[in-house]
Formats: structure tokens, C-alpha cells, sequence
């Protein structure tokens, strides 16, 4: 049986699975405490449950983007190696900086020295700021680390107080300003994330669970626990990958469509081509600073079921929640309060809803059913726009291949997959609007908990090989070194990465069975001749390895409600 | 909708070359990629970067004969390559960007009316499928072209030699000293488009000071004075000190300044094969200028002082040139009836060879004066490869701001030029260019 739990911002889902069979679900109001929701979420899912012979648990959770709310720069110095080019003055940095000698350039050649009278100034300068957590990020440190290494080295002998990270063991993405944020953010979250991480594993073992337990990432895949810890950003937004993994169990394995997830106070648009979500490959915003982390696309609307109505002179709005809904016998009138007025949703009414559009009638002269009809249409539009920039983004990603742009043309889907609370009642009024297919798939309201349980491990490594400099270097994290044999064709190249990709999944526990391999595919090579003075000189080969996200399972359940 | 960012396409074309070892290969914008990704520059707030797109045969007949069709001179390469240049000329004209680069890759400003193969690693002509295209779709009229690379853009200049709404100014390393061995100061335009074509050609060995004094004292004149609507560069890079094909001395910050002066609408990628050592920097000199950042820590790894430093004999030619051509846009420009003379015909025999594709080209062009407008223009083009197999063929041109009298006559002269090869085979093709109705025919 596969257990998989998503701690959301407002509500915590959980759900046993045997086989493709949902055997129990619970959704609980998470607590400030994200491990109590853990706690309680697994033991009501596993109460009076006879069966504990659990295979796989999956855990997906926002505590990352809870721990960064409101963090506009966190307490971490930053020792920059820009090297030529643009002026780091400019860049989006989240952390203060010093700018430093030395640079590599893109061969991973070293074209500039370190001054380390220099690395001592700028450490001194934090510490009498009290910063003790340094990041060094330097050009084209994944082409090669030596200069970042050899400062992290300098600084961990003279400063035993400070706690240093190279850039290059965050990520090796090919952007230095992603990889310095992205590796500020990881040791500003590191401790309590490994606390948390900690008492989790105490809450497995409590139960007596003694299966792989993994963690779900930003880009739908899985981490094993152990692995997750020391890469904890990988796990912000994994929410909405949750949601989307879930949309395809619930459905089919091959859908193409947009998915719609409407939560309490936020609603996450994102679109599945042929059973594949689409990427945002270069990684996401944190708070307004770019970050390394390979994510879903998706589109984020601060609007929910718990959404508040509102009316400033005379006009209508929907703004985050306030207090506790009508409905439920509270005094702030919400979106969900809405849709059960105009007997769009399944929940009993309450005289509270009444009384307060009668407030707001009285107060713009328009009737109740008036007030209801415009905010509901206020909520539509309000996806349709970002239904429209999920359809722009997916269309203009950039392409650098011939193939991809002449496979690339392909038609906007008119599939809507509606999940979360509301949407019962938002998937019958989008298919009343318009002529396109509206799914609600059984289990939508805990959809989220369904992906997590049955996320596939995944991994995406692009290789770059340069038998001149007789080095290679990866996007991974740390994954960069000498080349110990001449690899001179491309078919060489493609053995040796594949012999390093297998390397890792070892590594990260990622594969369970040798049949797990045949999964791996290429997605690009390319070989390039280095040619000077017109001899050629070596090769520069480019691969792209991954085993694909997905699904370890399918829900073989009746899936639709309305179609 | 920010108005302020500057437009990119990035099209590495990692899947196209020309041979394996040839400069114009795959290779060539993969340290250009890694340094502008490893800047983040795509992510950057004053960059937006699209997709490309594929141009459609039309936009190509709008402007080359292609024998003997677009789908035996052109690769998906090059469609993408020019459908790049249209995708970013659309996001200007509807205002989502203030500029745009174009960094593909196959080049174009080699690639004249005629197209028989490839020259000087060009088949299609960016730029000018760009123009024609703006001026299609947005009733634009008078366009500017500059082209910065080392080599002559003698295919840009071919196109539009009589084409007096569009001012080609071309500067380069003197045609006696370089591929394609034209682009001399007498080359100044048809006698419909006097001085609409300006050449520039600088002595092997000039540097940054040399560079930007005719820019700022002979073409930026020029330039205010044509008052173009819209200016687009092409952006060779070859005139970099370390360019393995050419003999000049200019640095990423003198291409980084002229940008930043020269403010181009769409600056467009053409040669430069210094890979390693120039495409990196002064691609990213180029796009920031244009974005209107700043570009003065983007330093060579080889760059000293004296890599640019031009000898005192070249400073004193380039005075002269100076002075040459200040002299020659100052005086009264003669009539076009005067220009044309007395037959009130132009004729013109050339001879074109074809580089890439060993393929010499013998062609003779007529253009015929009428005082309305730029006039019909007739070329008759033989092309032989090397073991002296040949085809020939006839094209008419009516130019976009065709009078009515000449668009009448140009169609009689078609149907008689297809009646009669009809009779006597002289030619293997004819093609039919009717800018004004977008209709192109070939038999
Ligand atoms: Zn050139
Ligand atoms: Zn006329």
C-alpha cells in the first residue's frame, strides 16, 4: 500500500492506496506545527487499519514556503566571482555581496586568480555584520569548481564559525545568479528543514513503517528522505506538483489538458501535454529572486474558496480570506459562500450568506442574484487570463533546435481537469460556459494527496563533455570533474553518460529494480568538432538523460463526474 | 506589456552546418550560450526572449529569385533563421519591445536577388526579407540598414541598389584585402537610389578609434539625414581583433559603443568566427547596449590596449575617407533623369561568384527610368558550376511603390517574356516579383 500526504497552506490531505484503489482519505486543517499535521494525518489514515504492510510513503509540504514568507533577504553574505560580462551591480541578488577576484570562463579555463587578501576582507566584513553564513558563487563554477572549492576550503580552515557553501554543489545550471540565490535560501532554511525532516522519520518509525519514504519536489519527482534533507529547496511548490500528478492518476495517463486546482486561498493553473506537465526548466521565482529549482509551470491565483467578497464604491471584488465563512456560520462572506447561494455546490446553506448580501445589496443598490452572478463571472475571468498566460508561456518557450520548432506547432487543448473543493461546482459552471470537455475526477477534492502517493522518482541530467580540457560538468549538483579516458566518438561520450547517470541513481537511492533503468532515455546529443586554425582539436559533446516523470500507478476507479 | 525591453531571439541551430570543420558550423554560438545563460540573461527583467518561428516561402519570394525554388536554396535552417528576424520585427511594430536581436544562425547579408547557392556561408538574406516584410505588413517606407560586419554586405546592397527608400551603409576591411572584394566608395546606388548605397571601406589593421569615427563622422550624418523610420544593424562581429577571417582591431566595448549610439530597432547576427574568443563578448556587449545596461565590464580575457591600438598610417587613411565622403554627401545631388542618361535605361553586366558552392554566376540587370517611380527592374542570370553545367534564367521586378503605368507594363512584359520562352527556351525559368499585389510567379 502507498501513503501520500500533502501539507497545503490551509488544509492537510492524506491517503492510503492499495494497489490503484483509494482505501481511505483525510483532509484536517493543518496546523501551525506542520509535523503535528504529519502526525495526525498518518494516524487517522492508519486507525483501525488492519493492513500496515505499507510500500512507499511520499510526503509533499509547504514548509519551505512557509519558512520564507516574508524573508525578503535572508541573513547569508555572498562572496561573488563575476569575472567579464554584465555588471553583478545590476543582478537580482537576494543577499548582500562582495565582489571578488578570480574567474573561469565557459571551457572551465581559469582566467583570473584568487586575491585572498581579498576572501579574508570580505569574511571579516560579515562577521562584524554577524553574518556567519557565506555562499561563494563564481562564473561558470559547474564548468569547473576549483575556485569556488578552493575559497569554501580557505574559509572552513581560518573561520571554523563560519558556515560556507560553494555554488556548485547547490546546482550546476548553467546561471550564476540562480545558483548564488538558490544556495543562500538553502542555508538560510538547512537547519530547521533537517528538524523537521527528523521528526518525520521519528513519525514513521512511531508506526512502525519500514518502507522507502521520499519526498516530493518542485518538478513532480520524488527525493528519497535522506537525499531530500540536504537539498531542501527542491521542495517548494511541491503542492501544485502533487495536484498535477494527482490530475493525471485520476484520469488517464496520456491526458492532455489544464489543469485547475482550486484550494482555500489559492488557485494553481497548470497545463499537461500527453501525459507530461510542462516545466519550467530554468527554475522558479522565490520571493522575487530567481532560483535553480527545476519546477511545474504554473500560473498562481491569490484567489480560493475561502476568498473574501468585497465592495469599495460601488464595485465588487474578491480578496484573501478575512474571517470564518458564512456558510459555516461565520461573518465573512466567501467565494464558497457564493456557489452555495446560487446552489451551485453541495454544501448546506446557512442564513449568515443571505444576511450579508442583503448588507452588500442595500449598500450598491443591486439585487442579491446579482451581486452572486458578477462575482462568480469575476472568478471565471480571472482564470481565463491566467488560462490564456499558461497557453502564451507553454507557445513561446524557447526553442534552440531545428526539431523543436518544427514539431512544435500543436493546437490549445480544450480539457479542463478541475480539482480541489470547489470544483464540483466550478467544473459544472465552466461546462455550461463553453463547449470544452470539464473533467472532475473522483477524489478531486484530495487529488493532491493521490500524485504524491504515486509520483514516480524522477532525474533530468544534461552532460557537457569537452575532451580538449578533458573535463566534464553536469546540472547537478557537485557533478563536475576530470574526464579519465579520451572519449573520442559520440557514441563513447553517450556510454559514459549514461554510466554516470545509472551512478547517481545509485547514489540517490532513485531506482529500486534494474527493470526501473529501461526508463532512461536520451533526450538530446550532440557533438561538436572544436576546430582552430582549421584542424579539428577535440569535441565538445552536449547529452540529455531522464527518467521521464509519471506515475507508478494508475487509480483504475470510475474518474469522471462531469464530462 | 513592458515597452522598455529589449526583444531576443536566441537560435543556436546546434542541429545545422555547412561542413563539419566549416567556420559557419554548429560550434559557433555555443560559448555565446553559455555565457548569456550563465549571466541569466533570458531571465533578466529587460530581456524578453521568444520563440522562433519558420519564415513562409513567400516572405522569401518577396525578395531572391531562388533557382530554381525556395526549396532547393533554403534548409529548415534557414527559414528559422529569417522567420526569426519577422517574429522579432512583429513584436516591435506591436510595441512589446523597445529593440531586438536576432542571434540565429545561418547568416544572410551575402545572399543577393539571385539566389544560385550559397556565398560566403549566406543563401537567404535576413535583413532584406526583414524589410520587405515590415514594409508589406505595416506600410512602412524609408528603412536604414548598417552593417557592421567586416565583410562587404554586398548582398544586402545587390537587393536594394536601386531601391531608393531603403539607405544601405555598409563598413568593412577594403575589398582588395577580403572576401567578397567589392564594396568601394563609387558603389553608391542605381541612378534611381544615388547615394542610397554608401561603402565604407577601411584599411586591414584598423582598431576602436578608427571604428567609431566613421561611424559618428560619416554614417550617423548620413543616417539623420535620411531620417529612417526604422534602423536595423547587421551585427557581424568579425571586425573583432581576434577574428580568424579578417585583419581588423576592434574590441566588445567599440561594438558595445556604436550599438549604444547607433540605437538599431533590430540588430540582426552575421558573421564573426572568433567563436571563443569575440562571439561571447561582444554578443553580450551588443545586447546590453541595446537594452541600455551597462556593457563596460564586458572585457576580453585577451584584450590589452595595444590589441586595439591602430598604426598612425591608417589613422591618417581613414582621415582621408572622412574627408572623402563628407565631400562627396555634400554636393548637389545630380537629377535622376541626368542620372539615368540618355537611353533612360540602365544596364549593368556582373559577374558573381559563389564561394561555398564554386558556382560563377554571369548576370545583366535593366532598370528602366520613369520619373513616377523606382521603375521595372529585368535580370538575366546564368549560373555554372564548376564542371560547367548551367542554368539561366529571367526575372522581373516591380518594386512595392510601383506607379500605375509601370505595374501595366511590367504584367505585358511578363506575358510576353513567358509567350516567347514558351517558343525559344532561352531561359530554364522565368520568375515574376510583384511587390505591390504580393504576387510571385514563376514558369
Ligand atoms: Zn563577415
Ligand atoms: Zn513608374
Amino acid at each position: 500500500m502507498y501513503i501520500g500526504i500533502d501539507v497545503g497552506g490551509t488544509y492537510t490531505d492524506g491517503v492510503l492506496i492499495d494497489g490503484s484503489k483509494v482505501i481511505k482519505s483525510v483532509k484536517i486543517e493543518t496546523e501551525n506545527n506542520l509535523s503535528i499535521s504529519v502526525q495526525q494525518v498518518l494516524a487517522k489514515l492508519l486507525l483501525n487499519q488492519e493492513n500496515k504492510n505499507i510500500s512507499r510513503v511520499v510526503l509533499s509540504t509547504t514548509l519551505i514556503t512557509n519558512m520564507l514568507a516574508g524573508i525578503k533577504k535572508p541573513p547569508v553574505g555572498m562572496l561573488l566571482l563575476p569575472g567579464p560580462g554584465t555588471n553583478p551591480r545590476s543582478q537580482n541578488f537576494c543577499s548582500d555581496y562582495i565582489l571578488l577576484k578570480g574567474a573561469v570562463d565557459y571551457r572551465g579555463r581559469i582566467i583570473e586568480e584568487i586575491d585572498f587578501g581579498e576572501v579574508d576582507n570580505a569574511v571579516k566584513y560579515f562577521l562584524d555584520k554577524s553574518i556567519t553564513s557565506l555562499v561563494v558563487a563564481c562564473k561558470f563554477s559547474q564548468r569547473n569548481p576549483f575556485l569556488e572549492n578552493r575559497i569554501e576550503h580557505y574559509i572552513k580552515e581560518r573561520y571554523p564559525q563560519v558556515d560556507v557553501a560553494p555554488s556548485n554543489r547547490t546546482s550546476g545550471l548553467l546561471n550564476w545568479i540562480r545558483r548564488a540565490n538558490g544556495t543562500a535560501f538553502t542555508l538560510f532554511v538547512k537547519n530547521e528543514y533537517d528538524k523537521f525532516m527528523q521528526r518525520f522519520e521519528e513519525t514513521i518509525a512511531e508506526h512502525e513503517i519500514n518502507c522507502p519514504v521520499y519526498i516530493l519536489k518542485a518538478d513532480g519527482g520524488t527525493l528519497p528522505l535522506e537525499i531530500a534533507r540536504q537539498y531542501p529547496l527542491e521542495s517548494i511548490f511541491s503542492g501544485p506538483a502533487a495536484s498535477t500528478f494527482g490530475a493525471l492518476a485520476t484520469t488517464q495517463q496520456d491526458i492532455t489538458g489544464i489543469m485547475l486546482d482550486i484550494g482555500g486561498t489559492t488557485t494553481d493553473i497548470g497545463l499537461i501535454l500527453n501525459g507530461i506537465p510542462l516545466m519550467a526548466e530554468r527554475g522558479i521565482y522565490v520571493n522575487g529572486y530567481l532560483v535553480p529549482v527545476r519546477a511545474l509551470a504554473l500560473s498562481s491565483l491569490a484567489l480560493g474558496g475561502d476568498s473574501a467578497i468585497t465592495h469599495k464604491n460601488g464595485q465588487l471584488g474578491i480578496a484573501p480570506r478575512k474571517g470564518k465563512a458564512c456558510y459555516l456560520g461565520g461573518d465573512s462572506l466567501t467565494f464558497t459562500d457564493i456557489l452555495v447561494y446560487l446552489e451551485k455546490s453541495k454544501l448546506s446553506s446557512h442564513p449568515k450568506i443571505e444576511l450579508a448580501l442583503k448588507e452588500i445589496s442595500k449598500n450598491i443598490g443591486r439585487t442579491a442574484e446579482n451581486i452572486a452572478e458578477e462575482i462568480l463571472n469575476q472568478f471565471i475571468a480571472r482564470i481565463d487570463e491566467k488560462i490564456e498566460e499558461m497557453f502564451l508561456r507553454w507557445e513561446e518557450e524557447p526553442a534552440y533546435r531545428i526539431f523543436q520548432i518544427i514539431s512544435g506547432q500543436e493546437t490549445r487543448p480544450q480539457t479542463i481537469i478541475c480539482l480541489g473543493g470547489p470544483a464540483q461546482s466550478i467544473g459544472s459552471i465552466l461546462a455550461q460556459k463553453r463547449n470544452w470537455r470539464i473533467i472532475v475526477p473522483q477524489h478531486a477534492e484530495i487529488a493532491n494527496a493521490i500524485g504524491a502517493a504515486l509520483a514516480k522518482t524522477t532525474l533530468k541530467m544534461d552532460v557537457l563533455i569537452d575532451t580538449e580540457q578533458g573535463r566534464y560538468s553536469t546540472n547537478l549538483p557537485g557533478l563536475s570533474g576530470a574526464l579519465s579516458s579520451r572519449l573520442l566518438t559520440l557514441d563513447e561520450a553517450k556510454t559514459f553518460a549514461l554510466e554516470m547517470f545509472k551512478g547517481k541513481c545509485a547514489e540517490w537511492k532513485l531506482v529500486t529494480a534494474d527493470k526501473e533503468l529501461e526508463d532512461i532515455e536520451i533526450i538530446y546529443e550532440e557533438g561538436f568538432n572544436i576546430v582552430r586554425n582549421w584542424q579539428t582539436n577535440g569535441k565538445i559533446f552536449q547529452i540529455g538523460l531522464q527518467i521521464k516523470p509519471g506515475l507508478v500507478n494508475l487509480l483504475n476507479e470510475g474518474t469522471d463526474a462531469i464530462e | 506589456m513592458q515597452l522598455n525591453k529589449t526583444g531576443l531571439i536566441f537560435f543556436p541551430a546546434f542541429d545545422w552546418s555547412i561542413s563539419p570543420t566549416h567556420p559557419e558550423r554548429e560550434e559557433r554560438l555555443l560559448y555565446t550560450r553559455d555565457q548569456i545563460f550563465e549571466e541569466g540573461i533570458p531571465d533578466s527583467s529587460y530581456i524578453r526572449e521568444y520563440k522562433p518561428r519558420l519564415a513562409a516561402k513567400e516572405d522569401i519570394r518577396r525578395v531572391h529569385f531562388c533557382v530554381p525554388d525556395v526549396e532547393d536554396q533554403t534548409t529548415e535552417a534557414h527559414l528559422i533563421s529569417a522567420g526569426s528576424a519577422l517574429k522579432l520585427g512583429d513584436a516591435l511594430m506591436k510595441n512589446e519591445i523597445a529593440n531586438g536581436f536576432v542571434m540565429a544562425r545561418p547568416p544572410g547579408h551575402h545572399a543577393m536577388r539571385v539566389v544560385h547557392g550559397n556565398r560566403g556561408f549566406c543563401n537567404t538574406n535576413n535583413e532584406a526579407i526583414l524589410v520587405e516584410y515590415l514594409r508589406r505588413k505595416y506600410g512602412l517606407k524609408r528603412i536604414a540598414i548598417v552593417d557592421t560586419d567586416v565583410h562587404h554586405g554586398d548582398g544586402t546592397q545587390d537587393i536594394f541598389y536601386h531601391d531608393p527608400d531603403v539607405l544601405c551603409i555598409s563598413l568593412h576591411q577594403d575589398g582588395r584585402t577580403i572576401f567578397p572584394g567589392t564594396g568601394f566608395v563609387h558603389e553608391t546606388g542605381g541612378p534611381g537610389a544615388y547615394l542610397k548605397n554608401i561603402n565604407i571601406p577601411l584599411p586591414p589593421g584598423t582598431g576602436d578609434k578608427g571604428f567609431l569615427r566613421v561611424w559618428r563622422e560619416i554614417i550617423k550624418p548620413v543616417l539623420t539625414k535620411f531620417d529612417p523610420q526604422l534602423i536595423i544593424n547587421s551585427a557581424g562581429q568579425d571586425n573583432h581583433f581576434t577574428d580568424p577571417l579578417a585583419s581588423m582591431r576592434v574590441s566588445a566595448q567599440a561594438y558595445g559603443k556604436l550599438t549604444e549610439e547607433l540605437q538599431p530597432d533590430i540588430a540582426v547576427l552575421e558573421g564573426g568566427y572568433a567563436i571563443e574568443t569575440a562571439l561571447p563578448y561582444v554578443n553580450l556587449a551588443i545586447l546590453l547596449a541595446m537594452a541600455k545596461q551597462d556593457y563596460s565590464k564586458v572585457i576580453e580575457p585577451q584584450f590589452e590596449p595595444a590589441a586595439v591600438k591602430q598604426d598612425e598610417g591608417i589613422t591618417l587613411y581613414i582621415d582621408d575617407l572622412i574627408r572623402y565622403w563628407q565631400d562627396a554627401l555634400s554636393e548637389d545631388v545630380p537629377s535622376k533623369e541626368d542620372l539615368f542618361g540618355e537611353g533612360k535605361v540602365y544596364q549593368r553586366k556582373k559577374s558573381i561568384y559563389y564561394d561555398t558552392d564554386g558556382i560563377r554566376e554571369n548576370q545583366q540587370e535593366t532598370v528602366q527610368y520613369c520619373p513616377e517611380c523606382p521603375g521595372l527592374y529585368q535580370v538575366s542570370s546564368t549560373a555554372r558550376d564548376q564542371v560547367g553545367r548551367g542554368t539561366s534564367i529571367w526575372g522581373l521586378s516591380i518594386p512595392l511603390f510601383v506607379c500605375d503605368r509601370c505595374l501595366e507594363k511590367g504584367y505585358k512584359m511578363w506575358e510576353q517574356a513567358i509567350k516567347e520562352g514558351k517558343e525559344q527556351k532561352t531561359f530554364a525559368y522565368y520568375y515574376l516579383q510583384d511587390k505591390k499585389n504580393d504576387n510571385y510567379l514563376k514558369e
